[in-house]
């Protein structure tokens, strides 16, 4: 179970989080919302051991995140690849560093379900459409069955159709493996649809955190609510009629 | 008065991306583009805005990211002038005025520049600088895609009572049929360079006929709120 307890991470003299805490369990989604400059990158970078934290403490059952090799799916697609490497070199890097072996049609499963040609694998990230190069994230976050997958923002560049086949397969492969998966998102579409607990974080603090049937029944506060009509006003979200 | 054109067409490298199309857009009307990526959506949004240029009909575009539309180097002032300069219109202050308020800026500094502005705020800035020549219609690409969503809603507010205001009509392009179900009376259905479904909004929704159209009926929304 992954734990964030008092987390505060300061930049330039600046907290841009605040002691955050927050609680993952396996098989769960957790959606963090909240607008640009929240701190919900930051988190995550913090989360990956990428910032360092002025205080805080952040764990997998008690001990050092690291050892179980959590995966990431970035926010810029296509800043996410090596350009000099072939993007099939790039999706099975977790699992040459790892040295797993990739149980048989593990690969070709992936890539169905997320609408890939296997044949872009041999394309580098210029090759691709910014579309295929955030699927092909997706892919290699999940080849190696990481036990916690971080997603910033995973499904910004697709279209709407595309976000819900993508969102749908994320699920069904969680639920068969298990996973825990935090996603970063300022969609609360997304949110509603398919996490289990949000936190909604502005100016680097939690506003409100609740599980998702009771923040959508009836979010507690006033930027909760302003979050929801605007989902609403956009058509994320319908009400019942 | 309607908008029309025909035979629009556009062909990229021997390819055609946009196919043979008609279209007739009514005085004021709220109409949406919906369609998958890479359906030639902007390439037509584009085209109609350089036709009707050329037919010497106001029409303004306003693209999907303001870094697209802003020069980082020059003040907001700068580029709102340029744009009566480009318009042929003497500078107006009570006309800018008018269009900063519609769009909620009343207060924004214009000496500064776009960098020290929200997205929000460099995204409203170039609606209001479409308005400038008060075109007959205001074509949107993805208007909200760059923006956090309670300032995606309320920018999308402010420009429905805008144009509301002023009768002019609406070209909203966008992937979400979700979105355009919501601020779009007429839908225009685009699949492979071709206008597939043109349909009211609450009979695309209910009927739609097409297998595009069925599939971003089937997913125009994440989830259903419980009240």
């Amino acid at each position: 179970m992954l734990r964030v307890e008092a987390l505060t991470v300061a930049r330039g003299g600046r907290r841009v989080l605040d002691s955050v805490d927050l609680a993952l369990a396996p098989g769960r989604t957790l959606a963090v919302i909240g607008e640009s400059g929240a701190g919900k990158s930051t988190l995550i970078g913090a989360i990956l051991g990428l910032l360092r934290p002025q205080s805080g403490h952040i764990a997998w059952n008690g001990e050092d995140l690291r050892a179980i090799n959590p995966s990431l799916v970035m926010q810029e697609p296509r800043a996410a690849f090596n350009p000099a490497l072939s993007l099939r070199r790039s999706v099975m890097e977790p699992v040459r560093a790892q040295r797993l072996k990739l149980p048989e049609g593990r690969l070709d499963r992936l890539c169905t379900g997320l609408e890939l040609d296997p044949d872009l694998l041999d394309r580098r990230p210029h090759e691709v459409s910014i579309g295929q190069a955030q699927r092909l994230g997706i892919l290699r976050a999940l080849i190696a069955k990481a036990p916690l997958v971080l997603f910033d923002e995973p499904l910004s560049a697709l279209d709407a159709v595309t976000q819900k086949h993508t969102a749908n397969l994320i699920a069904a492969l969680q639920r068969e493996e298990g996973f825990a998966a935090l996603v970063v998102t300022h969609d609360l579409g997304y949110a509603a649809a398919h996490a289990d607990e949000v936190v909604i974080l502005r100016d680097g603090r939690i506003e409100e955190a609740a599980s998702a049937e009771t923040f959508f029944r009836a979010p507690q506060t006033d930027y909760g609510c302003a979050l929801c009509e605007a989902a609403l006003a956009l058509g994320a979200l319908e009400r019942a009629a | 008065m309607s908008l029309r054109v025909t035979g629009l067409s556009v062909e990229r490298a021997g390819r055609t991306i946009l196919h043979q199309t008609d279209l007739t857009i009514g005085a004021g009307e709220r109409i949406a583009l919906v369609g998958p990526s890479g359906s030639g959506k902007s390439t037509l949004g584009h085209a109609l805005t350089d036709r009707l240029c050329g037919q010497g009909g106001a029409v303004a575009l306003v693209p999907q990211s303001p870094d697209e539309a802003l020069d980082p180097l020059r003040t907001l002032s700068f580029h709102w002038h340029e744009a009566e300069r480009a318009l042929g219109l003497p500078a107006d202050s009570e006309r800018r005025l008018a269009l900063l308020a519609a769009l909620g800026l009343s207060n924004a500094d214009l000496t500064t520049r776009p960098w020290s502005w929200s997205r929000g705020m460099q995204q409203r800035f170039v609606i209001a600088m479409a308005l400038i020549g008060a075109p007959k219609l205001l074509i949107l690409d993805e208007p909200t895609s760059a923006l956090d969503p309670v300032i995606a809603a309320a920018t999308m507010k402010l420009v429905d009572r805008h144009l509301a205001a002023s009768g002019t009509a609406m070209l909203l392009i966008t992937h979400d049929l979700g979105l355009a179900a919501k601020r779009a009376e007429r839908i225009w259905v685009l699949d492979a360079g071709r206008i597939v479904e043109d349909a009211p909004t609450a009979k695309l929704v209910a009927q739609p006929a097409s297998a595009v159209a069925r599939a971003l009926v089937a997913h125009r929304n994440w989830a259903v709120l419980p009240c």
